[in-house]
């Protein structure tokens, strides 16, 4: 039984850091501080400080509007396309601020990923999707980026579904199909963050367990922030979450201990679902 | 990881400061490429003033109110191409207003479904016949039929009646104001009709289906809901066919006559200032005649000019109140 | 039981309004269509490809005028399509919200509309008046300022209906923003794109105005750009007008060539949008 399927069968309240498996040694990847998001004049994030561990889950809960996605987006400063929106304060990658005015934007978006709540696969071939990436930044002979391709393909478990169809276009693919293929895209350009905004909200239930096997496999390399309304997913995959609400981090801890015993009164009734 | 990181940083670091200079190269090009649309307006003003000056310097402003035009003698007077231009639009309009709601109310509400997509295609195919099409078929099929069979039917009828019968006196000659104005109607009405279905579509369904719901017919569903709702783009849309009335110039030309004349009637001859100057402008001597020639132009540029920003702001607001309650 | 009498009947007139007013609107369609062909079919010979357009009563055809407004309506294209592609993309990618891009919008729409004839007068002041002649080069110049309003139109609607999540995937990537436009968006809208540049040929195929100021006429065939070039819709309101028979069967020839073009373009500019969305 594979590691994810052995976690997917626990109980909830055994989850948390399993015993059995040695995870490496995690160290805070990312630090969070004091961050304030503005839409135009509306305040979407107030003073939100936390960390992410490098090679673990992070999940991000809480009701709609709450700011979870917000905050995701602050990671890559996405929201930069989109002028009236705006970040103070600070978030320090590898200890270096990147929301910092003079960094150049591209580059920290080909070190931190994203993959979206809809599947967005480019118009164009699916071996020119997962190289679209690639090809930004560097120059690969034609064998090196087929490997590149094919080892991106594979750890988004979707090598064997579409290897021999390569040439065709990313549009031909189903919903589940699309989505592996946007976290291949994203894993190709090998980024050290991984950010996943509601991957498998728009997904049916067997797409969406095998993106949540495909979210733990990944773990191992990158760090990873995610997005979801699913609390059970949250408390499956993860090992960290972040309650949010209205705009403010209301709790923050090991995954098993927020859902067996959360510290705040609000996030007990968020999970027992006396709201949201 | 770490190594591979490095790499990305290193390799990125020249293709990132290339993203930036891409960037701003792009945006440069875009941007000139977007002023070039406003210098090419900003042209033509120029063009048209520079070119219509000495015919203003000579005649004076009374130019627009003189129906003089005597090459031999080099007076001009704007008079009647402007009457003309005027008077077959709102011939065209006319005609073609009436038609093109029909046509729209027909496609929007009352056509099967299957028949909707051919019939909007043909409509708009009218649109897409050039205009020297309809003027070689209205100087070779049409005008003779009129000249035949409607204008003496009209001078039979119409014409015999006291006061409004001097808009119909004078022999039938196929060519003329009237004519060429129902070719403009039939020119201009896909277009109206166009923005009318356009419109018209933007009608929620839930309205009119709580409409039909009460038991109203059709006709009243389309007075008292779509009409109201949509007026500001049904009104958008007049002004745009309109602008393009205005403006026609090979359909015109072919079917006018080409006088210098304004008469009552509007089955004589005339002129539009399109058809003065594709008539005369090659052939025109002396400056004063080129340059009144090119005052026509600028007078019709003007009247066009305002007709279309109307016209677009007032499609403009409709936009805004469709966004507003969508 | 009076009223809903009224009412009935009042309906039925209105339904029948429009039932005669579309049947009216397609007959002239057919009507102009058929006469066309009617007329014009006559001149279809081998010697309208081959030979040159007559002197009055003689025998002769269309080459030079067919060659000059290929020739012509193609240069046209090629300085306006890419005139018209960046300027609309500047509307649709840089623009949001700020004013100029708002006056370029409203001026480009009223180009659009403008009467053609104008652009013919424009283009007479700008490039025939200078160079002291008539020529093609300036007849394609006149046709391109038709071009433009219409891609920059339909550039900026194909490329707003790129929905933004892709370009959001796209930056994700780390893709600097100009490579996101044309090698995402682009790519997303080109159908799009193609189908407004068919429709804006198809327009510029059967414009006589702004030739008559500019490129005028030919009699005999040339090659010079420089000079006057013949072109169909000239010589067709040249011929037309003119009371030699010979010459006014050419002119329908022309007008049937000329309309085969422009529907042929048009129907397939729709084709091609529907394949698109169907296969979507």
């Amino acid at each position: 039984m594979s590691p994810a399927a052995a976690r997917r069968a626990m109980p909830i309240s055994s989850l948390g850091l399993p015993g059995t498996e040695a995870q490496p040694a995690s160290r805070q990847k990312v630090l969070i501080r004091d961050v304030d998001f503005y839409y135009g004049g509306f305040k979407a994030l107030k003073n939100v400080t936390l960390p992410l561990h490098d090679k673990r889950v992070t999940a991000f809960i809480g009701p709609s509007g709450c700011g979870k996605s917000t905050l995701l987006r602050v990671l890559n400063r996405i929201y930069e396309l989109y002028p009236g929106q705006r970040a103070t304060g600070e978030v320090l990658v590898d200890g270096q601020n990147i929301l910092s005015p003079g960094l150049d934007l591209n580059l920290l978006r080909a070190r931190i990923g994203m993959v979206f709540q809809k599947p967005t696969p480019f118009p164009m071939s699916i071996y020119d999707n997962i190289a679209f990436g690639i090809r930004l930044y560097e120059r690969l002979p034609r064998h090196e980026l087929d490997d590149r391709i094919e080892s991106a393909l594979r750890r988004a478990a979707l090598w064997d579904e579409v290897k021999d169809k390569l040439p065709q276009s990313g549009l031909g693919l189903s919903g589940g199909q699309q989505q592996r293929l946007c976290i291949a895209r994203a894993v190709a350009v090998r980024p050290e963050v991984l950010l996943l905004d509601e991957p498998a909200s728009a997904l049916d239930p067997i797409s969406t367990q095998r993106i949540e096997e495909l979210i733990a496999e990944l773990k191992a390399d990158y760090c990873i922030a995610i997005v979801t309304h699913n609390m059970q997913q949250a408390a499956r995959s993860s090992d960290y979450t972040a309650f949010m609400y209205l705009g403010e981090l209301i709790e923050f801890d090991e995954t098993e201990r927020i859902f067996t015993h959360p510290k705040q009164k609000h996030t007990e009734d968020y999970i027992t679902g006396r709201f949201g | 990881m770490a190594a591979e990181t490095a790499v990305i940083q290193r390799v990125a670091a020249g293709s990132g400061r290339a993203g930036t200079i891409g960037d701003a190269l792009f945006r440069w090009l875009t941007f000139l490429f977007a002023l070039l649309v406003l210098l090419i307006l900003g042209g033509v003003i120029v063009a048209l003033v520079d070119g219509a000056l000495p015919a203003f310097r000579a005649f004076g402003f009374p130019f627009v109110f003189s129906e003089i035009w005597n090459p031999v003698t080099q007076k001009f007077g704007a008079l009647a191409p402007i009457y003309g231009t005027l008077v077959t639009s709102a011939i065209a309009m006319l005609v073609g207003i009436p038609v093109a709601f029909g046509v729209a109310v027909f496609i929007t509400e009352i056509c099967p479904l299957w028949l909707k997509r051919p019939l909007a295609t043909m409509i708009e195919l009218l649109a897409a016949i050039p205009s020297i099409i309809y003027g070689i078929w209205g100087l070779f099929v049409f005008a003779p039929f009129v000249q035949q069979y409607i204008q003496p039917a009209i001078i039979d009828t119409f014409g015999q009646i006291p006061g409004i019968g001097a808009l119909f006196a004078g022999p039938p000659l196929g060519i003329g104001v009237l004519t060429a104005g129902f070719i403009l109607a039939v020119m201009v009405l896909p277009f109206i009709s166009s923005i009318m279905r356009d419109v018209f579509e933007t009608v929620p369904a839930m309205l009119k289906e709580s409409a039909y719901g009460l038991g109203a017919t059709r006709g009243e569903v389309v007075r008292s809901i779509v009409l109201p709702y949509t007026r500001i783009g049904v009104v958008g849309g007049i002004m745009l066919g309109l602008g393009r009335a205005l403006g026609e110039t090979m359909a015109v030309t072919f079917v006018i006559g080409n006088a210098h004349n304004i008469s009552a009637s509007i089955l004589q001859p005339g002129t539009t200032i399109s058809a003065s100057l594709a008539n005369e402008f090659t052939e025109a001597f002396g400056d004063l005649y080129r340059s009144s020639l090119i005052a026509l132009g600028l007078i019709l540029f003007i009247i066009t000019f305002i007709v279309l920003a109307i016209a677009k702001l007032m499609l403009l607001r409709l936009q805004k109140q469709a966004g507003a309650s969508a | 039981m009076n009223i809903y009498a009224r009412r009935r009947a009042a309906n039925a007139v209105v339904t029948t309004l429009s039932v005669a007013a579309t049947a009216f609107g397609v007959l002239w369609l057919v009507l102009v269509l058929w006469t066309l062909l009617e007329n014009g079919i006559a001149a279809i010979t081998p010697a309208l490809f081959s030979q040159m357009t007559p002197p009055p009563g003689s025998a002769g055809g269309l080459l030079n005028a067919i060659f000059g407004s290929i020739v012509m309506t193609l240069i046209g294209t090629v300085i306006g399509t890419p005139t018209g592609i960046l300027a609309g993309t500047f509307l649709a990618e840089y623009s949001r919200g700020n004013h100029f891009g708002e006056v370029v919008r409203f001026i480009n729409d009223i180009l659009l509309s403008a009467p053609s004839i104008i652009v013919g007068l424009f283009v007479y002041e700008l490039m025939v008046v200078p160079m002291g002649h008539f020529s093609a080069w300036a007849g394609a110049v006149a046709l391109s300022i038709i071009v433009i309003p219409v891609v920059v139109r339909t550039t900026e609607d194909m490329l707003s209906l790129v929905p933004n999540t892709l370009r959001e995937a796209a930056a994700a990537l780390g893709t600097p923003k100009w490579k996101v436009i044309v090698m995402v968006s682009y790519r997303a809208a080109i159908q799009g794109m193609v189908t407004g540049v068919m429709l804006a040929v198809a327009r510029i195929a059967g414009e006589t105005a702004p030739l008559l100021f500019t490129a005028l006429n030919n009699q005999f065939w040339s090659t010079n750009l420089n000079a006057p070039m013949a072109n169909l819709p000239v010589v067709i309101f040249q011929f037309a007008m003119s009371p030699y028979a010979d010459w006014q069967v050419l002119a329908w020839g022309g007008a049937l060539l000329i309309t085969i073009t422009v529907l042929f373009l048009n129907i397939g500019a729709r084709a091609l949008a529907s394949w698109s969305t169907f296969k979507q």
